[in-house]
C-alpha cells in the first residue's frame, strides 16, 4: 500500500470489500456477517460514514448474501455506529433490500426496519422513517410496495394523528393494489396493524380494508384474511359483530376455495372465542357442522382439531345433538389423516359430556378407532387415554384396548413399536397391578429381544419406569429374573440386553435385591469372551457403585464385590475393557474415599 | 484422548461439522491407527457389516439406531462412505473420529470413492470446500484414504472387500504385500479389490466401469468337501427372529443347503463367503454364486436422493450384515459361526 493511510486505518473496510468481491459465495457470507466486527474496528464514526454508504451500495450480489446482509443490520447493528440517535441511517441500505425480488430478503430486511424502528425517537421516525414508508408504499416496482405492508403497525402508535391519518390512507390503497402480492401482504399486516387503531377509526378505516380483502377475487388473498377477522371481532362487542361482520363470516366459513374453508377451520376456536356466546349458538355451530362434513380432507381434519376447544364453549345438549353425530361420521371417515386429528382430540370431550353421556356416546367411537388400520390412530387414541380414563374408569375400555396395544407392540414399523413402549408406564398405572402382570408383563419383557437396539434400549428404561410405578418388591419377582435369565443366553446380544437392563434399573433397585439376585451372575458376565459385554459391565459396575455410596453397608458391599471385579477388568486384554474399568474405579471410590 | 475427541463424536452425531483446526490432529492420529493395521485386517465376530454409505449421513444414523451405537456394537464398514450424498464430511469425520477412540470396536476399509480423482467428481471435494472454504479438509482426508486396509477377514471366515477379486491375486497373503499407500492406480491388483463386480459370466470379463473386472461364479467356486466341517452358517433375521422370514436355517449339515462359502479363490484361502459393497441392491443385499457372495448396500435413501429429516415418513431400514458366534460354539470348541442378515425389510407403512 503507498497510499498516505497506514495499513490500519484502511485494513478492514478493504479486506470486507475484497472479501466482498470474492469469487466465492461462502467468503462473502463470512464477509457480511463480520459486517459487526468491521464496525467495531473502525470506530462509530468511519462506520457512519464509510461503511454504510458502502452496505447501501452493494444490494447487487446473490440472495444469500443480501439476506445475511438484512439480518445483520437488525441485530442491534446502531451500537456501531454510535447509538440510538444515528439508528435512522440504517434504514439506507435496508430500504433498497427491500425492494430487491427475492421474498426472502425482502421479508427480513422489513423485519429489520419493524426492530430499528423500536429505538427510533418521535423526530426520528417522522423524519426518516414515515418517508421511508411512503416512498415504499408508492413504489412503482410491486415488490418494494409489498414489503412497506410491514412498516406500520411498528410506528403507528409513536406518530401524531396527522401522520396516522396519512398511514391509514396509504394503507387503504395497498388493500386495494392491482397487483395480488401487494395484496396479500395488505392481508397478512392488517390484523397486527388493527391493534393499534383507535375504536372508531377500526370502524370507520379498519373495516372498509378488511371488507375489500375479504372478496378478493384471489383465495391466497382471501385466506390471510381469517385472521384479520379475529383481529376485528377481538376489538368490538358481540353486537357490533353481529352487525358488521356476520356476512364475511359466513363468507369465509363457506368460500368457495378449500384453502379459504381451511384457515377457517384451523382458527375456529379464536373466532369462536372472539364473537361471542350468543353468535356461537345462533350461527357459529351450524357452520363449523358444515366444516366438519366438508368435502375437502384436509378441512375436516383441521375442523377435526377444534372439537374439544370449540364444544367446550357449547352447553352438553348442543354438543350431543350438534358435535356429536358429526364426531360419529369423521370416525369412519375415509381419509387416515382425518381419523388420525380426531383420535387425538376425541378425549377432550369426555370431561365436557361426564361419565353417562361418554359410555353412552363416546366409548363405542374409541373402541372402534382403537381397531383402525392405520396404527397412527391406534396410537392417538391410546396416547390420550388418561382423559377417558379419568371419566369412565379402565375397566370399559381394556377388552378393546388390550389386542390394539397387543398389535401395536407387534407393528413391522419400530418407530410405533417405540411410541406405544412409551405409553406403557401410563398404561400400568391405570391398569393396575394384576392385570398389567396379566396382560402386559410378558409383552414388556418381550421387547428386550426385539430386533432394533432402539427398541431393546427402550425396553430398559421402560422396565425402570415400571419399576417405579409397581414399586422395588414387584420389580424382584416380575422383572429381574427374567433379564437375569437371558444373561446365559448364546447369543451375545441377549447378554448385552441383560447387562444394559441391569445398568438402566439398578438405580431404582435396593442392596438386598442387587446383592441376592444380580451381583453373582453380573461378575461372571464380566468375565464374558465378547468384549462388548465386558466393557458394559464395567459401566453397569459404574452406576452400581455410583448409585451405592449411601450407606457403610453400601460401601462394604462396593468392596467386597466391585472393586475387585474392576481391579481385574483393569489388566483386561481388550483396551476399552480397561478404559471403562478405570473410569469406574475412579468413580465408585471417589464417594468412598 | 477421552473427552476432546468425545466431544468432538458427540458433536458429529449431531451432524455439525468440527473445526478445521479438529480435523487436522484427528487426520494426523487416524494415519496413526491406519499405518499399523494390515492390507488385510483380522476382525473378530460378533461384527456388523456395512456396505456403501455414500456421505447419507441419516441413513448411517437409522443403521446405529436399529444395530446399536458404536462402541457397544463393533462395526465394519466397507468403504464409499463419501460422495453422491449431501453430509460426506459429517459422515466421514463421525467414522473417522470413532475410529480413532474406538481402534478395536470399528474397522474402515477403502471404497473406489475414497480417491483424490473420484472424490473431485462426485462431490466430496466441492462439499469441503463449500463447508470450510479451503481444500485443505479434502486434502487431509484423501492422506487418510491412503492408509485404509483394502479388505478384512472376519474370524478367518468372511473376507471383506470393497469391490472384489482381481486376476492378479489368489491369495490373501499376495494381498497383504501390496504397497497400499497411495492414491488407487488405474489398474492392477489393488485396484481390483476396490472396482471389479461379480457378474454371471464364465471366468473373468471386462468391466463397463472402465476399472477393475467382472468375476464369474466358477472364480469362486470349489469342491467344498474339504472344508464342509466348519462350514456351517445361518443365514436369518438376527435377534428375535421371526422364524417364518429365514431364508436360511441352519444348525445341523443337511446337504444340499447351506453352502455358503466361496470358491476357487475362496479355497485357496479357506474363505466361506465373500461380502462386498460396491453396487447398489435393492433389497438391500443381494446374494450370488449359490450365496458365497454377498453384496450390501447401507444406503437406502440414496435410490431416493433425499435427506430423511425433510420427508415425511421415517427412513427405510439400511441393510447390514451382522456376524457373530454363539458361545456354546466357542466353549464345545466347535465351529457354529453365524451370519445373520439383520434389520427387516424397507420400511413401508
Amino acid at each position: 500500500m503507498d497510499s498516505g493511510y497506514s495499513n490500519e486505518d484502511i485494513a478492514p473496510i478493504a479486506i470486507l470489500m475484497d472479501e466482498l468481491r470474492s469469487e466465492d459465495v461462502q467468503l462473502r457470507l463470512n464477509a457480511i456477517h463480520s459486517v459487526p466486527t468491521i464496525a467495531l474496528a473502525l470506530g462509530s464514526d468511519r462506520a457512519r460514514e464509510e461503511l454504510i454508504p458502502f452496505l447501501q451500495d452493494s444490494v447487487d450480489d446473490e440472495d444469500e448474501v443480501l439476506l445475511a446482509l438484512a439480518e445483520e443490520l437488525g441485530r442491534n447493528f446502531e451500537e456501531y455506529i454510535g447509538g440510538k440517535e444515528y439508528a435512522h441511517l440504517l434504514l439506507g441500505p435496508l430500504e433498497n433490500l427491500s425492494a430487491v425480488e427475492e421474498t426472502l430478503v425482502r421479508d427480513k430486511a422489513a423485519e429489520s426496519i419493524s426492530k430499528i424502528a423500536a429505538v427510533l425517537s418521535q423526530e426520528q421516525i417522522e423524519q426518516y422513517y414515515i418517508p421511508l414508508v411512503k416512498r415504499l408504499s408508492q413504489g412503482e416496482w410491486f415488490t418494494s410496495r409489498t414489503s412497506s405492508a410491514a412498516l406500520y403497525a411498528a410506528v403507528y402508535d409513536k406518530v401524531s394523528p396527522a401522520i396516522q391519518d396519512e398511514l391509514r390512507k396509504l394503507f387503504s390503497a395497498l388493500g386495494s393494489d392491482d397487483t395480488p402480492m401487494v395484496r396479500r401482504a395488505a392481508a397478512k399486516w392488517l390484523g397486527p396493524l388493527l391493534a393499534h387503531f383507535a375504536q372508531h377509526h377500526l370502524l370507520s378505516d379498519g373495516l372498509p380494508i378488511y371488507r375489500r380483502l375479504q372478496s378478493d377475487d384471489q383465495d391466497s388473498v382471501r385466506l390471510l384474511t381469517i385472521e384479520d377477522l379475529i383481529a376485528i371481532a377481538k376489538r368490538i362487542s358481540p353486537a357490533e359483530v353481529k352487525e358488521h361482520l356476520l356476512k364475511q363470516i359466513k363468507q369465509s366459513i363457506g368460500d368457495k376455495s378449500w384453502r379459504v374453508r381451511y384457515m377457517a377451520a384451523t382458527h375456529f376456536n379464536e373466532l369462536a372465542v372472539a364473537v361471542g356466546k350468543d353468535l356461537v349458538r345462533e350461527e357459529l355451530v351450524g357452520l363449523f357442522v358444515n366444516l366438519l362434513k366438508d368435502n375437502e380432507a384436509e378441512v375436516r381434519t383441521a375442523g377435526a382439531s377444534q372439537i374439544p376447544g370449540f364444544s367446550s364453549q357449547l352447553e352438553k345438549e348442543v354438543i350431543l345433538a350438534r358435535i356429536i353425530p358429526c364426531v360419529r361420521d369423521l370416525s369412519q371417515d375415509s381419509s387416515q389423516h382425518v381419523r388420525a386429528a380426531l383420535g387425538k382430540e376425541i378425549s377432550g370431550l369426555t370431561p365436557l359430556l361426564g361419565k353417562e353421556a361418554t359410555i353412552e356416546h363416546l366409548l363405542p367411537l374409541f373402541l372402534h378407532l382403537l381397531k383402525d388400520d392405520f396404527p397412527e390412530v391406534r396410537l392417538n387414541i391410546i396416547s390420550k387415554l388418561e382423559t377417558v380414563n379419568n371419566v369412565i374408569g379402565v375397566e370399559l375400555l381394556s377388552d378393546s384396548l388390550l389386542p390394539a396395544i397387543m398389535e401395536l407392540a407387534e407393528d413391522k414399523s419400530w418407530r410405533v413399536r417405540q411410541a406405544i413402549i412409551e405409553y406403557i408406564p401410563l398404561l400400568a398405572k391405570q391398569l393396575g397391578k394384576p392385570m398389567f402382570d396379566e396382560q402386559l408383563g410378558n409383552l414388556c419383557m418381550s421387547w428386550l429381544g426385539d430386533t432394533v437396539y432402539s427398541i431393546r434400549e427402550s425396553a430398559t428404561v421402560n422396565l425402570r419406569n415400571l419399576t417405579e410405578v409397581f414399586g422395588v418388591e414387584w420389580a424382584k419377582t416380575a422383572i429381574v429374573p427374567k433379564i437375569m435369565g437371558m444373561g446365559s443366553h448364546t447369543n451375545y446380544l441377549f447378554r448385552m440386553t441383560t447387562v444394559q437392563a441391569i445398568a438402566t434399573i439398578s438405580s431404582s433397585l435396593n442392596l438386598e435385591i442387587i446383592r441376592s439376585e444380580i451381583i453373582q451372575p453380573l461378575v461372571e458376565l464380566s468375565k464374558d469372551p465378547i468384549p462388548n459385554i465386558r466393557f458394559n459391565v464395567a459401566k453397569a459396575f459404574e452406576v452400581i457403585g455410583t448409585t451405592l455410596n449411601k450407606t457403610p453397608e453400601d460401601q462394604r458391599f462396593v468392596q467386597e464385590w466391585i472393586v475387585p471385579a474392576l481391579e481385574r477388568q483393569k489388566n483386561d486384554a481388550d483396551a476399552d475393557v480397561r478404559y471403562y474399568a478405570t473410569r469406574a474405579l475412579q468413580k465408585s471410590l471417589t464417594p468412598a474415599s | 484422548m477421552g473427552s476432546d475427541l468425545d466431544r468432538q463424536i458427540e458433536q458429529l452425531t449431531r451432524c455439525e461439522p468440527i473445526s478445521e483446526e479438529e480435523v487436522k490432529r484427528l487426520c494426523l492420529k487416524a494415519r496413526e491407527i491406519l499405518i499399523e493395521e494390515g492390507n488385510v485386517q483380522v476382525v473378530d465376530a460378533p461384527v456388523t457389516i456395512c456396505g456403501d454409505i455414500h456421505g447419507q449421513f441419516w441413513d448411517l444414523m437409522e443403521l446405529f439406531k436399529v444395530g446399536g451405537f458404536c462402541p457397544d456394537t463393533n462395526y465394519l464398514f466397507m468403504g464409499d462412505f463419501v460422495d453422491r450424498g449431501f453430509y460426506s464430511v459429517e459422515t466421514f469425520l463421525l467414522l473417522l473420529a470413532l475410529k480413532v477412540r474406538y481402534p478395536e470396536r470399528i474397522t474402515l476399509i477403502r471404497g473406489n470413492h475414497e480417491s483424490r480423482q473420484i472424490t473431485q467428481v462426485y462431490g466430496f471435494y466441492d462439499e469441503c470446500q463449500r463447508k470450510y472454504g479451503s481444500a485443505n479438509v479434502w486434502r487431509w482426508c484423501c492422506e487418510v484414504f491412503d492408509y485404509l486396509a483394502l479388505g478384512a477377514i472376519v474370524d478367518g471366515r468372511v473376507f471383506c472387500v470393497h469391490g472384489g477379486l482381481s486376476p492378479n491375486l489368489q491369495t490373501v497373503d499376495q494381498i497383504r504385500a501390496i504397497d497400499r499407500k497411495q492414491e488407487v492406480p488405474h489398474d492392477g491388483p489393488m485396484c481390483d479389490l476396490l472396482w471389479s463386480d461379480p457378474d454371471d459370466i464364465q471366468g473373468w470379463g471386462l468391466s463397463p466401469r472402465g476399472a477393475g473386472f467382472l468375476f464369474g461364479a466358477d472364480i469362486t467356486k470349489v469342491s467344498f468337501s474339504n472344508i464342509w466341517n466348519h462350514v456351517l452358517y445361518a443365514v436369518h433375521f438376527a435377534f428375535a427372529v421371526p422364524w417364518n422370514m429365514v431364508p436360511w436355517e441352519l444348525d445341523s449339515p443337511t446337504p444340499g443347503i447351506h453352502r455358503l462359502f466361496s470358491g476357487a479363490f475362496a479355497h485357496n484361502n479357506a474363505i466361506d463367503l465373500i461380502a462386498r459393497a460396491h453396487q447398489l441392491a435393492m433389497e438391500g443385499f443381494k446374494l450370488m454364486f449359490e450365496n458365497r457372495i454377498v453384496t450390501v448396500w447401507s444406503a437406502p435413501n440414496y435410490c431416493y436422493r433425499s435427506p430423511w429429516p425433510g420427508r415425511h415418513l421415517p427412513p427405510p431400514i439400511p441393510y447390514v450384515l451382522v456376524f457373530w458366534r454363539s458361545t456354546r460354539a466357542m466353549t464345545e470348541g466347535a465351529w457354529y459361526p453365524r451370519v445373520f442378515f439383520t434389520f427387516g425389510p424397507g420400511y413401508v407403512r
